[in-house]
């Protein structure tokens, strides 16, 4: 989930260099869109899982539309305003449109149970994990290997550059935007049957992704989704065996320490995303 | 006829002010936004739905209620903004609020300072009776009951059950602190001995770390404090985890508004014991009026409020009106003071000398996703002994 989160928001700030501290709602909207396809309108878990993200591109190209694109050219300080107050509007509209009511989606996966000697997980987490490589798979290839995946990887370089060049720089930052909602919206879909769905979700979750995003080397797509692998694996040790209520303060100083020890991240390098 | 003339003219007046007499104000101060927004959402569904009722019966002597709603966020901070703002700006005459105990403990010192009768609907923490009542928070009452008052008995309970050892998982703010003190030294007194105790942030999406570590202290059984909204991904995981220890709660884990959240295994919960004073079967009339309007089932707070209002306000408000012909906010305090209700839902409404109500205690089983009181207990200060 936090890798999924995180691979989007490194996206965003690689390409658009913009911290879009309104990620979180992305993964909350991602997960009401699912919630709707799959309780309300009783789709197959596979096509609202999939519908979900395409519903969530129209979101992430209005977003781009309405809000990045006037704040781009502004200083960090009118973009860091600009999007955590698009944060907090979102969340309390999902709060007056949706109900404060938790809304469960279990699927069929998420209750079977698979014992292997001392080990329990649930069925539903294994298929977050092959997803998940598979989504990661995919936008590897994408980013490498399609015109606007390598336009992508040029902004992140020189933004001038790429408008000097020709590179429809507005248009690649809405592809971004849009990817980057697609995703959230994809690891909404495949995590959202194992909790509940809460317009307050995604709060906590874009500051994890953030420091996944920081500790990874700002921007660098493969750098934040091995850091967020490593924050969850921290977290669920130091919720074991250190104290389950500071588990996500240690996952914060992980964050300070990587930092202290290389200020460019662990997987800094002059290639943005 | 200048006699008749007179009375009438009398009789016209009289019954032109009644029909001029200002309403009452009443204030709900729960959070409406953030984490813990369920909840506020269910305290405006309650106080809508019970205000409406006593309207359309006519108001309280003829006057007609009118809610006010504040958010606090169930933050101590921001309940004291509430508190403002239901005093100064919308001027109500009584708060009924904050239903989180963080909340409770930041806006008892403004309704002090500020003069204005608040009334608890859910506030669970020790320390607000302490706080209250003569010669302390005058302006502060309680109908909820804490988790000192019921620690005991609860602790007692699960020693009879054979239970000898125990784990707290409660929730980090001052509800489940609180309730954690409690019953740490409840068990001690009743002999159970307590492994481990571990706290989480409400909304947690992940608690298996937590119930490993809990597998791992070995406890026969784990006291979660915990409310409704957490309870089902917390009960999913205690079975993918492969727990097998008896699971007590405090919070709202055995309520209709859990099961309504495990609609597809609602026998998910089977075995939990919860010490309580609510559940929606207490008063059937409310759970189907709840239900028909807001077609989910009755919501703890939202309920607690509406009793509160119904059962401890309305008479304080009658009788301020009655002895003194005036419902403003000094002499609803003196009122309050004086409130003997004796078969509330929730059992006896009669304020003590420290503000606090003693009604009745109540153990509830989910058993075939169902829930069944297995007892109901009246309270008294001897049980704090």
């Amino acid at each position: 989930m936090y890798a999924m989160v995180a691979a989007g928001l490194a996206l965003m700030l690689g390409v658009a260099r913009l911290i879009n501290f309104a990620h979180g709602e992305f993964f909350m909207l991602g997960a009401y869109a699912f919630w709707y396809a799959y309780s309300e309108w009783g789709l197959p878990y596979p096509l609202a899982a999939l519908l979900a993200p395409a519903v969530m591109v129209l979101f992430g190209i209005a977003y781009q539309r309405s809000v990045i694109r006037a704040i781009l050219p502004r200083s960090w300080h009118v973009q860091l305003i600009a999007t955590l107050a698009t944060s907090i509007v979102l969340t309390n509209l999902a709060i007056i449109v949706l109900g404060a009511q938790p809304k469960e989606v279990p699927t069929m996966l998420s209750s079977r149970i698979l014992a292997l000697g001392g080990f329990r997980i649930v069925w539903q987490r294994l298929l977050v994990l092959a997803a998940a490589l598979l989504i990661f798979w995919a936008l590897q290839r994408f980013v490498a290997c399609t015109r606007t995946g390598k336009a992508m990887r040029a902004m992140s370089q020189n933004r001038e550059a790429c408008a000097v060049v020709g590179v429809d720089v507005q248009r690649v930052a809405m592809v971004t935007f849009a990817l980057s909602a697609a995703l959230a919206a994809a690891a909404a879909a495949l995590v959202s049957p194992l909790f509940n769905i809460f317009p307050d979700m995604g709060t906590t979750l874009t500051l994890k992704a953030f420091a996944a995003v920081v500790a990874g080397g700002f921007g660098y797509v493969n750098g934040a989704i091995a850091a967020s692998f490593l924050i969850g694996l921290t977290e669920a040790f130091a919720g074991s065996y250190i104290s389950y209520a500071y588990k996500d303060a240690i996952a914060f100083l992980i964050m300070i320490a990587v930092l202290l020890w290389r200020p460019q991240g662990l997987f800094g390098r002059r290639i943005g995303i | 006829m200048r006699y008749a003339l007179t009375l009438a003219l009398l009789l016209v007046m009289a019954f032109s002010a009644g029909a001029q007499a200002p309403p009452i104000k009443i204030g709900f101060a729960s959070a409406m936004s953030g984490p813990a927004a369920i909840t506020g959402e269910g305290v405006k569904w309650g106080a809508t739905l019970a205000v409406e009722e006593i309207n359309a019966k006519g108001g309280v002597m003829g006057r007609k209620l009118e809610a006010y709603f504040a958010d606090n966020k169930a933050q101590p901070g921001e309940a004291v903004s509430a508190v403002r703002k239901l005093a100064d700006v919308d001027q109500v005459d009584v708060i009924i609020g904050q239903t989180h105990s963080g909340a409770c403990l930041g806006a008892m010192p403004v309704v002090k300072e500020i003069g204005i009768p608040m009334v608890i609907e859910a506030c669970s923490h020790p320390k607000i009776r302490e706080l209250s009542g003569k010669g302390r928070n005058e302006w502060t009452f309680r109908v909820a009951l804490d988790d000192e008052i019921m620690a005991h008995t609860f602790a007692r309970y699960i020693a009879r059950t054979g239970v000898k050892s125990s784990s707290i998982l409660a929730m980090n703010n001052d509800f489940g602190r609180g309730a954690a003190i409690a019953y740490e030294a409840a068990f001690k007194k009743a002999n159970v001995k307590l492994l481990s105790t571990d706290f989480f942030d409400p909304g947690q999406p992940d608690y298996r770390p937590v119930l490993t570590r809990i597998k791992r202290a070995g406890a026969e059984s784990i006291l979660a404090v915990i409310l409704a909204s957490d309870g089902a991904p917390f009960m999913r995981q205690y079975h993918e985890v492969g727990l097998t220890q008896r699971v007590f709660s405090r919070g709202s884990l055995t309520t209709a508004e859990f099961l309504h959240q495990v609609k597809d295994n609602p026998k998910i919960g089977d075995g939990v014991i919860e010490a309580s004073y609510w559940i929606n079967t207490l008063d059937p009339e409310w759970d189907k009026k709840w239900t028909e309007r807001y077609k989910v089932p009755p919501r703890v707070h939202g309920s607690l409020a509406a009793i509160t209002l119904k059962w401890a306000v309305v008479p304080a408000l009658e009788i301020a009106l009655k002895k003194h012909g005036k419902a403003d906010r000094q002499t609803i305090r003196a009122a309050l003071e004086e409130v003997d209700v004796k078969d509330s839902p929730l059992g006896p409404i009669k304020f003590d000398a420290n503000h606090q109500a003693w009604i009745n205690m109540i153990l509830i089983e989910m058993r075939d996703g169902q829930l069944k009181i297995l007892e109901k207990l009246p309270t008294s200060p001897a049980l704090l002994n």
